[in-house]
């Protein structure tokens, strides 16, 4: 049985590689407080290329425009019908960034209007519980980016799975750190990051 | 002296005279011939119904021979039985009749289809069919043709040149829950999934760690009440083992990935045991053979009345067993998601109803008869069956007595006539 292996996007336009340190925090979570078979280090695919399907949760951030090529939206496309989850993940936390206007363009013209996730969706308590939605990141309670607090995820739902998820809430700067650092803090912010795998492993 | 016309129509009454008393002599002996070998009639198909009603009322005929273009209604059919039952030989042939028959059986699905087997001539072309019209057709292979169809309606015909087979459905499943053990990790999640897509409802306990799992539904008890079928996919199946074990020796199903074989009281069910595992080479699942691309882990120390259903090369892959009422079939696919994910465009729908299919040969599935709808599975036999085998030799078919009579008369009113006309012109009396 294969294990779970984080894999982040790399794509044509835009910078792919923006939080190198978030899969190396995300996996330490996962295996910290999960018995999933994690591999140790995360990979990065490709997305125009058929590997993306060896890997159906993908991690895709980055703050500059996010236009896809033929190759890359066809895939994506497939990806996402075939039961594969897409985090899509805004690293400017800016609703008037070029990141959040190109990638919902992107998502629309493939999939349509994204549907919004409800507060008591099943992500928010498949592992850890957030009564409150998904948490909020120090850079939205800082004012940075667009000064907002955003209250919900947005979600390109197939067969009444999730297969795409949408987050201007800038978990890629939240959740871009050693995870030895984690022993200075008060909570663990990559909580939500196992519930975000749970999910994908399990719906 | 008589002129020359006179010694000819003397001729012609002295051959008339003739006639008639030959006439009346081949009469005398059709009658008798008649009576001891009986009349000979014959029908063809555009005819029988015609036919049938005649030799039922106005004639009574020995013998009958019927040449048939298609096998005759399943009502003309027990009629000519009747007539052999009430004396009447009836010899038949129709060399265009293809021996042809269809049986079908619903599966455990809930797409309620029916798996059709068509038995007919090797090559021959079979047109599959219900109600609405054509569905697919196919070339028989030496064992027929076998097909999936799915929402059939209440009959399935199996037409071949100008024989059509009927078959109707007798009863209905009745499908339960299916439940899926295993830790939550990609291989579980596409499962449920395509069987979720392909219309079952499933429970599932999802191992995450071991403060807290994952579960989708409520669970209720393991028995064949609840549930159709268990699909096991790792030893997180032991928390189950023993409840797993008492539902398949009641009836119940179970699929087992062949790493759960490795947990002691479902090894004492399974088909076989876990070897080790073949990883894939990372190739794309090809349209062709999509299995054969993937990882596997070989069934290994099958037990004596296990059945292999699928090998990869000297690897089993895919064996069954039964266990009491129940059956267990062991898959070593262990990352049949790949499949999924990765295969060709039909990948999505080909996995989906591969996953099914292996709950479909195990589920638990109690009957329900339907309304009964009349059906022809196997016409050419039913017609043998009544009867007998096709006649390979012609007899003749005797003329109508009664017409015979009529003409007859009117050929002997007709001579005579003539004859004693010719004679009074002549002033002969």
């Amino acid at each position: 049985m294969s294990q779970f292996v984080f894999a982040t996007a790399r794509y044509a336009s835009g910078d792919w590689e923006s939080a190198p340190s978030l899969p190396e925090a995300v996996i330490d979570a996962v295996a910290r407080y999960t018995t999933i078979d994690v591999a140790p280090v995360g990979v990065y695919v490709d997305i125009s290329t058929h590997e993306i399907f060896n890997y159906p949760f993908i991690w895709l951030t980055g703050h500059l425009p996010l236009r896809f090529t033929d190759a890359e939206r066809r895939n994506v496309k497939q990806y996402v019908e075939r039961g594969g989850l897409l985090m899509i993940d805004d690293h400017n936390h800016d609703i008037t960034g070029v990141f959040h206007k190109t990638a919902n363009e992107e998502i629309e013209r493939m999939f349509g209007k994204m549907t919004r996730l409800p507060k008591d969706h099943e992500i928010y308590k498949c592992f850890f519980v957030f009564d409150d939605g998904p948490p909020n990141t120090h850079h939205e309670l800082n004012g940075y980016g667009d000064d907002l607090l955003h209250k919900y995820l947005d979600a390109v739902i197939v067969n009444g799975r999730v297969g795409l998820i949408y987050s201007s809430k800038d978990y890629s700067s939240e959740w871009n750190f050693h995870a030895d650092t984690k022993k200075f803090m008060q909570q663990d912010p990559t909580k939500f990051g196992v519930n975000l795998i749970v999910y994908a492993l399990t719906r | 002296m008589r002129s020359r016309a006179d010694t000819l129509r003397a001729t012609l009454e002295w051959l008339l005279r003739a006639g008639v008393i030959a006439l009346l002599a081949w009469f005398l002996v059709y009658t008798l011939r008649t009576q001891r070998e009986g009349v000979v009639e014959d029908a063809a198909s555009p005819t029988l119904d015609r036919q049938l009603a005649r030799w039922s009322t106005s004639s009574s005929p020995s013998r009958v021979q019927v040449r048939l273009d298609h096998p005759p209604a399943g009502r003309d059919r027990d009629w000519l039985g009747a007539l052999t039952g009430a004396g009447t030989a009836v010899a038949w042939s129709g060399p265009k009749l293809v021996p042809t028959a269809i049986a079908i059986e619903p599966r455990a699905d809930p797409q309620r289809g029916v798996d059709v087997s068509v038995a007919a001539p090797e090559s021959a072309t079979v047109v599959l069919a219900d109600t609405l019209g054509v569905l697919d057709s196919a070339r028989a292979t030496r064992d027929g043709v076998r097909g999936y169809i799915p929402k059939p309606r209440a009959t399935v015909d199996a037409i071949v040149g100008p024989v059509a087979a009927r078959a109707a459905r007798h009863d209905s499943l009745e499908l339960r829950r299916l439940f899926v053990v295993g830790e939550a990790g990609w291989e579980g999640k596409f499962t449920i999934a395509a069987l979720e897509e392909r219309g079952w409802k499933v429970d599932a306990h999802l191992a995450v760690s071991p403060k807290g799992d994952t579960h989708q539904g409520k669970l209720a008890e393991l028995d064949t009440a609840h549930y159709s079928a268990v699909l096991a996919l790792d030893s997180t199946a032991a928390r189950y083992a023993g409840r797993i074990a008492s539902f398949v020796r009641e009836g119940g199903g179970l699929v087992l990935w062949s790493p759960a074989a490795r947990v002691r009281a479902l090894a004492a069910i399974a088909p076989g045991g876990a070897g080790t595992v073949v990883e894939d080479e990372g190739d794309t699942p090809p349209d062709s053979a999509p299995r054969s691309a993937l990882e596997i882990t070989p069934i290994t120390s099958l037990a004596p009345d296990a059945v292999v259903l699928e090998r990869r090369g000297d690897a089993v892959t895919l064996a069954a067993r039964r266990v009491g009422p129940g059956r267990v079939i062991e898959t070593g696919y262990t990352d049949s998601w790949r499949w999924r994910m990765a295969g060709g465009p039909d990948a999505l729908e080909r996995h989906r109803a591969w996953i099914s299919g292996l709950v479909s040969l195990v589920a638990f599935a109690p009957h329900h008869p339907l309304a009964a709808v009349p059906s022809d599975a196997a016409p050419l036999a039913s017609l043998i069956d009544r009867l007998g085998a096709p006649s390979t030799t012609v007899t003749r078919a005797s003329l109508d007595p009664a017409v015979v009579a009529r003409w007859v008369f009117g050929i002997l009113c007709a001579a005579l006539l003539v004859e004693w006309a010719s004679r009074r012109l002549r002033g002969v009396k």
